[in-house]
């Protein structure tokens, strides 16, 4: 398995870390968090253990990242030495080179210590550092139609980055931040089911697998309201969703509508939220932050003032190719919303081309693949050898985070 | 006199009750908002479930290590306790370290997508659903005197989360 010289990527996000060789066809999904549950004490589920927990209620959480920058180094380097252990990648970092993603404007102190964990910490033979919007760019502009400019929309757990890119090398002073992104989704609806229907706050697992079923983007919202405010059948939009007891039932599920009256009987016992309007007002926050008093733009707006903020002559290029990735792009009507409220804000004579690809969250993973196989890559990466003459100022010089 | 006074009384009873209410000033409704967004940002509601757990005590003498042993794994953990040192920061801390080091325009404060130009809508505090009321003790939105009773009975002045 590990050959000679193997090359790993690891999309390292704050929710999930996308790892695998560079010769794999799929990264492997590992939770980046440790967990800990009510009902197995003194174990702790390090990456996606959780999974053979039988008693997922009030799964609590301890995550690395906090507002999307790594800063709880006890818990990433517990999640890492899990990750590159026997359990998931058994790595021989000696033998290994590694491409490591980092989120935009990575602060300088979390940039030094990635460089020493690993260096000197794991030995890796080689790294390279770059965003993970820069990876997708990379793959966009590799794969037909070959554009040359790339608009890479990342929307993920702990915030919304919206970054122009011209052949590949980002436009760092157009680069946006939207402080939204799917945690924050998550403890929304947390809080809004807590105080109509039912105390959820301590069920952020349970929570965010019922965003994850029904919450969807809404391409018409005022008409939509109107539509949950109906009654009976003509209110097309609720659903019934049946939570996890983790006894006989050990994922929720939407209650289907025709067998309702069959199980009646037995539906007594199950516990049920009610998703009205609660399904695509949640959603709605990453188009409309002020919907809860978070003073920002919604994507689409951020889109245009971005594209605003570069040369004239790029514009139509950037407008022509808006890539999404990240996890919040999964939501049903994302696309299709995205698409129409730019195409409303766009100077007219543009072109407005929106891409979903098929697998948003590993979407920078693949581009890390193909960017492995450049053939500049080699000159692109620090060795052990150059950091232990240079230091950290190599990796400074070298690396475009 | 007593008559007059009763009927001064019975017609100003909603006047007198607005007057009487508790209006919040500007800056607990600017703290309350912060805390709400705060809570938005939060890792977990509940508190760590092991944290009453007496968990066995590592300092505790064991007798039967050799003699050579305790040396070698001090050593080992005041490694550990330097890198801690090091690159223990908190978030906070963090963006100070940035605004301090001065560094050239793009960061992570300039990155910082401005407000949007469009007028924020407003929705029911309560139920969620458009809203045209704005409740005068605490600035929460409400659509209809249900959910404003049930916002009075509830979160008005209440707010605990």
């Amino acid at each position: 398995m590990s050959s000679a010289s193997s090359l790993v990527v690891l999309d390292n996000g704050a929710y999930t870390a996308k790892i695998g060789f560079s010769s794999d066809e799929e990264p492997k999904l590992i939770q980046n968090c440790i967990a800990k549950a009510k009902s197995e004490r003194r174990k702790q589920f390090i990456g996606n253990q959780y999974e053979d927990c039988r008693d997922l209620s009030g799964l609590y959480y301890l995550l690395p990242f906090q507002k999307g920058y790594l800063v709880n180094w006890d818990v990433q380097r517990q999640v890492w030495e899990h990750i590159f252990g026997k359990e998931v990648m058994n790595l021989e970092p000696p033998e290994t080179s590694i491409i490591i993603t980092e989120p935009y404007f990575n602060f300088g102190s979390i940039q030094d210590a990635m460089n020493e964990v690993f260096f000197e910490e794991y030995q890796f033979q080689a790294i390279h550092r770059t965003n993970a919007g820069t990876l997708s760019a990379f793959r966009c502009k590799k794969e037909p139609p070959k554009e040359l400019c790339c608009m890479v929309v990342d929307s993920g757990y702990s915030f919304t980055h919206i970054a122009p890119y011209y052949d590949g090398k980002k436009v760092g002073n157009a680069i946006r931040r939207i402080n939204v992104g799917g945690k924050l989704l998550t403890n929304h609806l947390k809080e809004i089911l807590s105080y109509r229907q039912l105390h959820v706050m301590d069920e952020t697992y349970v929570i965010n697998q019922v965003k994850e079923d029904v919450c969807y983007v809404s391409s018409q919202f005022m008409p939509d309201m109107e539509i949950t405010k109906l009654k009976g059948a003509e209110n097309t939009i609720v659903r019934d969703y049946v939570l996890p007891d983790f006894q006989q039932i050990r994922r929720g599920y939407v209650k289907d509508e025709s067998s309702a009256s069959s199980a009646n009987e037995q539906c007594v016992s199950l516990q049920i939220i009610r998703m009205n309007n609660e399904r695509f007002s949640v959603p709605e926050l990453l188009f409309n932050p002020s919907d809860v008093s978070i003073q920002e733009m919604g994507i689409p707006e951020a889109i245009v003032h971005c594209i605003g903020l570069v040369e004239e002559e790029m514009r139509p290029h950037l407008y022509k190719n808006i890539l999404l990735t990240g996890g919040n792009s999964l939501f049903p009507g994302f696309k299709e919303r995205v698409e129409r409220d730019v195409r409303a804000m766009a100077p007219l004579n543009y072109d407005v081309r929106v891409t979903l690809p098929e697998k948003p969250i590993t979407y920078s993973w693949q581009g890390g693949k193909l960017f492995s196989a450049a053939e500049n890559f080699k000159e692109l990466c620090v060795t052990k050898k150059e950091y232990e003459e240079y230091g950290q100022s190599i990796c400074l010089e070298k690396f475009d985070v | 006199m007593v008559m007059a006074e009763a009927k001064t009384k019975q017609g100003s009873s909603r006047l007198k009750d607005a007057n009487s209410r508790k209006i919040l000033d500007q800056y607990s409704r600017a703290k309350r908002l912060r805390k709400q967004l705060e809570a938005l940002e939060q890792d977990n509601f509940q508190e760590d479930p092991h944290i009453h757990l007496n968990t066995p005590n590592k300092k505790l003498p064991q007798f039967d290590a050799d003699e050579g042993a305790p040396t070698k794994k001090k050593r080992k953990t005041t490694r550990g306790d330097h890198f801690k040192q090091r690159f223990r920061k908190t978030f906070a801390s963090l963006v100070e370290e940035e605004q301090m080091s001065l560094k050239e325009p793009p960061n992570y404060m300039t990155a910082c997508i401005p407000q949007s130009k469009f007028p924020a809508r407003k929705f029911c505090s309560v139920c969620g659903n458009p809203s045209n009321y704005t409740c005068v003790t605490c600035g929460s939105r409400y659509c209809c005197v249900r959910c404003l009773g049930t916002h009075q009975d509830t979160r008005c002045l209440k707010w605990t989360a």
